[in-house]
């Protein structure tokens, strides 16, 4: 293992060249303000666990990255945040998620109103077969919004949030299917941001692009962060470094290990974290 | 940790090439290509092998159909001089068998001729009394054969030539005859004594039988003269009872006078044009009913019935054929109507000769020419000068295939006519047509009767708008039930009971159709005019029903014990039971509202109600649509990307939502592909329409009535008309418009569905 040292060095030199190069202080979770409690987490599809005791905290207007090998649960545990689960029948939940302190697997909680104020990007662009106008407006609509004024409004606002509005002004009415991979998934992003949501949550929006496009995805995060609670499941570990204020690394359904990712990334304290972020699986 | 890193590879194993050799690949690769050559002409010869087919298809159609569109074509085959030229000719004609020419004369006698040479083979002379002479010729319509002549003395001889046929030496012998059929006496037409100058007879073969004659007397009275005859059992003699009647009203200058087969009517024509309309159906009170200017300034040069005694063609000295008869207004009172007109010929009309068994016609002109025109389609299907001289003359034989002509000349012509299909044409397929005995023009299907006057009624028009009807109302019953099924069923029930769910209904599809047809006739339409309100209130209160009871059900407790999914099996029990009530309650409503008899309350309040009627075609072949619909439609709904619902659900959206925002205009193409084929099925569907409709070939889109499709007009007629007949071609050209039909509703459901799919390809 130790032959290896020399390279987790390397990596851990860039992950914190990348935070130091955004000119920031090192992250405390003691300092933050915690939106998203999770506690005694436990999924089960049928008899397999998927989630077993997670126990987590993500903090309020900070990036936070899931990162693991496939399979290890991180996209599960993002897709509790919205309660995606739950369109998988033979999908069972046991324990917590506090949302600014309620319990969103609480009884009385409004699913549709969850999944408003917790948006949601997919590892593949999915924009609606509509013009892109209309796929920003979609979530909108869906609240009783048809002020065309308000929606055109809300329709910039959000586009320009998404850094899309300057290529896309002048055919918003064509279909979004017109637009290059990295344009739909930054569509899908203005579309998620315009029913303002507080945290959005980031199914490795980048997997399916290509470099630039991915970078341009990127900064976009750094943007959002002063607004929204992000967090990403990524399985880009440079990418992980670069976003993020926090990772948690998760394997075979636990989580191993999470905290600010300068530390994470250079000081891994579980030596599977360390294997993993070397290069040795994933 | 270490599991997870692949074991190096032997050298050992890593050098040897597990791959076949050069040679094996090489014959690898030339099977590959052969296989690929041999699919890809397979294939292609496939594909090419069906859209021949359905060429062939298109043109055998077009094959049997297109001899409609033909005119009428005429063969020149001998020319002879008329065999009596001493006196003046009276009548001319050919018989059945085409061989005889049959010449009536003014002297009294009928001279039977071989029609391809003009030789004499028989004569025979009328029973003149002496001292009298033939005044006047009147003749029954063609088919009966009578003649009367009409004498100086007032009195008439009643003659009827036929003929016998015997097979000497296996060869067909036709031996003319002439019989009395009032005896051989002279009946007394004007008692007065009066020379007929002229007359009219007809005679009824048919009911209690008998004879009216029509004369006009050298004094100008207008004298009916009624006979009939009486035998006597014991001696089997015949004896004659004659009526006579007088009318007040005479015209001028007389040309012919007619008589209707019914006995009722009497039309006189007149040189200046018009057509004096008699009523002689009471002969104690007969009585001019009026006058009608037919020439229009243009003197009646011809006059005569088309078969069935109903319509007459009226020719004029301008060469003007027009069609009339007698139409009966609100009030019952009849007048004379011009129907239609024909191709005008451009020189006087001579002589009109009437088909036998058709509504078709031939006219000669005095220019020679020789018009065969078609009362029904309004068709002229040949205008040719066939002489230099006038034409003078025209006859025409029972079966149509044969003509003679005579020329002003004395000269015959026989000639071979083909004449197959003068009934249809555009505006007799698809326009109203004014048919015998109609108050106006309709569009009417009625393709055949027992008698040869019958009229066909070839409108397409009825057939088109039934399956129409039938179709939708079919898809009116099946669209909602199989797209709002197909949808819930593919994006909001659980698996487990989709699984029994989606195979089931596809099974129905394989449901014979013949089995749906039985149970909607036999036991649907009897069972819906019984119950009506229970049919009623079942489609109108159901659908209230079942939101009553998704609300109740929202409230219940036990609510949670069951997930979602599982309500269309909730619903069951409900719809069955209050399919139950609404049978039970069917009778108590009919008596609190509808006097107790819904159906007679409807045709109280003036809708006509058929047992078979197209609700029952809606609902049983919207069973039959249903799981076709049903299945595509839930095939496109299922196969909307997950990642598009998905992605709609995390924005916030119920799942209501997400169906009407996302799924269904994602899955609008198959939706819409699986309408049309739906719709597609509907058109063609046979046995259910047949079975279920009642096949009254109406023009009204009235859900209490029925209709009859073009695809069972086929089935039904098909088998009981005549292989090349006009009725065998029409039920063809029905089969053409129906396949164009589908052809086209398919054509464009592809072309809209390939937009459709353009528009959401990238998924």
């Amino acid at each position: 293992m130790n032959s290896q040292a020399s390279e987790t060095t390397n990596i851990s030199i860039s992950a914190s060249q990348a935070r130091d190069n955004s000119d920031r202080m090192p992250m405390r979770m003691e300092d933050e303000k915690i939106k998203i409690h999770v506690n005694d987490l436990n999924l089960y599809y049928g008899n397999d666990q998927a989630l077993k005791g997670i126990n987590m905290l993500i903090p309020e207007k900070r990036v936070t990255a899931f990162i693991g090998p496939s399979g290890c649960g991180k996209s599960t545990l993002l897709r509790c945040f919205n309660r995606m689960n739950d369109l998988v029948d033979i999908c069972r939940i046991e324990g917590q998620i506090l949302m600014d302190g309620e319990n969103i697997y609480d009884r009385n909680v409004d699913v549709a109103e969850l999944r408003r104020n917790v948006g949601m990007v997919f590892q593949k662009p999915n924009p609606f077969p509509k013009s892109i106008y209309e796929n920003v407006a979609y979530g909108l609509r869906l609240q009783g919004v048809n002020s065309k004024r308000v929606l055109d409004e809300v329709v910039e606002r959000s586009l320009r949030a998404a850094a899309l509005w300057d290529e896309v002004k002048d055919r918003l009415d064509d279909n979004a299917f017109g637009m290059s991979g990295g344009q739909q998934q930054r569509l899908v992003i203005a579309r998620a941001v315009a029913i303002e949501p507080e945290v959005i949550l980031l199914d490795e929006p980048a997997s399916a692009l290509d470099p630039i496009s991915t970078l341009k995805i990127e900064e976009l995060i750094n943007e959002l962060k002063n607004e929204y609670t992000i967090v990403i499941v990524t399985h880009n570990m440079q990418q992980a470094a670069r976003v993020s204020d926090y990772t948690a690394f998760m394997y075979m359904g636990d989580l191993i290990e999470f905290g600010d990712t300068d530390t994470l990334f250079t000081k891994p304290e579980k030596q599977q974290t360390e294997d993993y972020i070397t290069g040795r699986y994933g | 940790m270490n599991d997870t890193v692949t074991p190096a590879v032997p050298p050992s194993i890593r050098s040897r090439s597990l791959l076949p050799d050069t040679e094996a690949r090489q014959k690898l690769r030339r099977k590959r290509a052969r296989r690929d050559k041999t699919s890809r002409w397979g294939i292609t010869i496939a594909g090419y092998g069906v859209v021949f087919a359905l060429a062939m298809i298109f043109i055998y159609l077009f094959y049997e159909v297109m001899p409609i569109l033909k005119g009428a074509t005429v063969t020149p085959q001998a020319t002879y001089n008329l065999p009596v030229q001493d006196a003046g000719l009276q009548r001319f004609l050919i018989e059945r068998y085409e061989e005889l020419g049959i010449q009536y004369t003014d002297d009294g006698r009928v001279t039977f001729f071989d029609a391809d040479n003009g030789e004499i083979r028989s004569q025979f002379e009328l029973p003149i009394p002496e001292e009298t002479e033939i005044t006047s010729f009147a003749h029954t319509e063609a088919i009966g054969a009578v003649t009367a002549q009409g004498l100086s003395n007032g009195q008439a001889i009643i003659s009827r030539h036929a003929f016998d046929l015997s097979f000497p030496v296996d060869r067909r012998v036709i031996t003319p005859k002439m019989e009395f059929p009032f005896g051989e006496e002279p009946i007394t037409v004007d008692p007065a004594g009066m020379a007929l100058e002229h007359l009219a007879i007809e005679t009824v073969t048919r009911g209690r039988g008998g004879s009216l004659m029509a004369a006009i007397t050298a004094d100008n009275r207008l004298i009916l003269t009624h006979l009939e005859t009486r035998s006597n059992m014991m001696t089997g003699e015949t004896t004659v009872a004659t009526r006579h009647a007088e009318i007040d009203t005479v015209p001028e200058q007389p040309v012919k006078m007619l008589l209707d087969k019914a006995l009722r009517s009497l039309f006189i024509a007149d040189q200046s044009g018009f057509i004096y309309y008699y009523d002689v159906s009471d002969l104690n009170n007969p009585r001019l009913v009026d006058r009608y200017d037919a020439g229009q300034g243009s003197a009646i040069t011809a006059i005569d019935f088309l078969v069935g005694t109903v319509s007459l063609i009226i020719g004029t000295e301008s060469g003007e054929l027009s069609q009339w008869f007698l139409v009966r207004d609100e009030q019952n009172i009849n007048s004379l109507v011009r129907i239609r007109d024909f191709k005008a010929h451009g020189a006087a009309i001579t002589n009109i000769a009437p088909e036998y068994t058709r509504k078709g016609f031939l006219a000669v002109d005095a220019a020679g020419h020789l018009g065969v025109h078609y009362g029904t389609s309004a068709r002229t299907l040949f205008l040719e000068q066939k002489a230099n001289t006038a034409l003078i003359g025209v006859a025409i034989s029972q079966v149509n295939n044969r003509i003679l002509l005579l020329d002003a000349n004395n000269q015959i012509q026989a000639a071979g006519l083909w004449n197959r299909h003068p009934q249809l044409s555009f505006s007799a397929l698809w326009n109203k047509v004014w048919y015998e005995g109609r108050a106006n023009p309709e569009y009417i299907w009625q393709s055949s009767s027992a008698s040869d006057e019958f009229e066909s009624k070839f409108s397409l028009v009825p057939l088109s708008v039934g399956t129409l009807k039938a179709a939708f109302y079919a898809m009116l019953f099946a669209m909602p039930l199989a797209i709002a099924g197909a949808i819930y069923t593919a994006y909001f029930m659980t698996p487990k009971l989709r699984g029994v769910v989606k195979p089931s209904i596809e099974i129905m599809e394989a449901l014979p159709t013949v089995i749906l047809g039985f149970l909607a006739g036999l036991w649907l339409a009897p069972f819906a005019e019984d119950n009506l309100p229970a049919v009623f209130s079942f489609f109108i209160l159901m659908p209230v029903m079942m939101l009553l009871f998704a609300f109740i059900w929202t409230k219940l407790p036990i609510r949670k014990m069951i997930p979602d999914g599982w309500e269309a099996a909730l619903l069951a029990p409900v719809i069955l039971i209050f399919g139950y009530l609404c049978v039970v309650a069917s009778p108590w409503i009919e008596i609190w509202f509808f006097n107790g008899s819904m159906r007679q309350w409807f045709t109280d309040i003036g809708i006509t109600y058929d047992q078979r009627n197209a609700l029952i075609v809606g609902i049983a072949m919207g069973f039959a649509v249903i799981p076709t619909i049903f299945s595509i439609a839930e095939d496109a709904v299922f196969t909307v990307p997950k990642h598009l619902t998905q992605g709609s659900l995390a924005l916030g959206a119920t799942r209501w939502q997400t169906v009407m925002g996302v799924v269904i205009p994602t899955a609008s193409p198959g939706i819409f592909s699986a309408v049309m084929m739906g719709f597609g099925r509907a058109v063609g569907e046979t046995m259910i329409v047949l079975m279920a409709t009642g096949n009254s070939p109406v023009v009204n889109f009235n859900i209490f009535e029925g209709m009859r499709t073009l695809s069972a007009n086929i089935a039904v007629e098909l088998p009981e008309t005549a292989v090349g007949s006009s009725h065998f071609r029409v039920l063809f050209l029905a089969a053409l418009v129906l396949l164009a039909l589908t052809f086209v509703v398919n054509t464009i459901a592809e072309i809209i569905r390939q937009r459709l799919r353009a528009r959401y390809s990238n998924l």
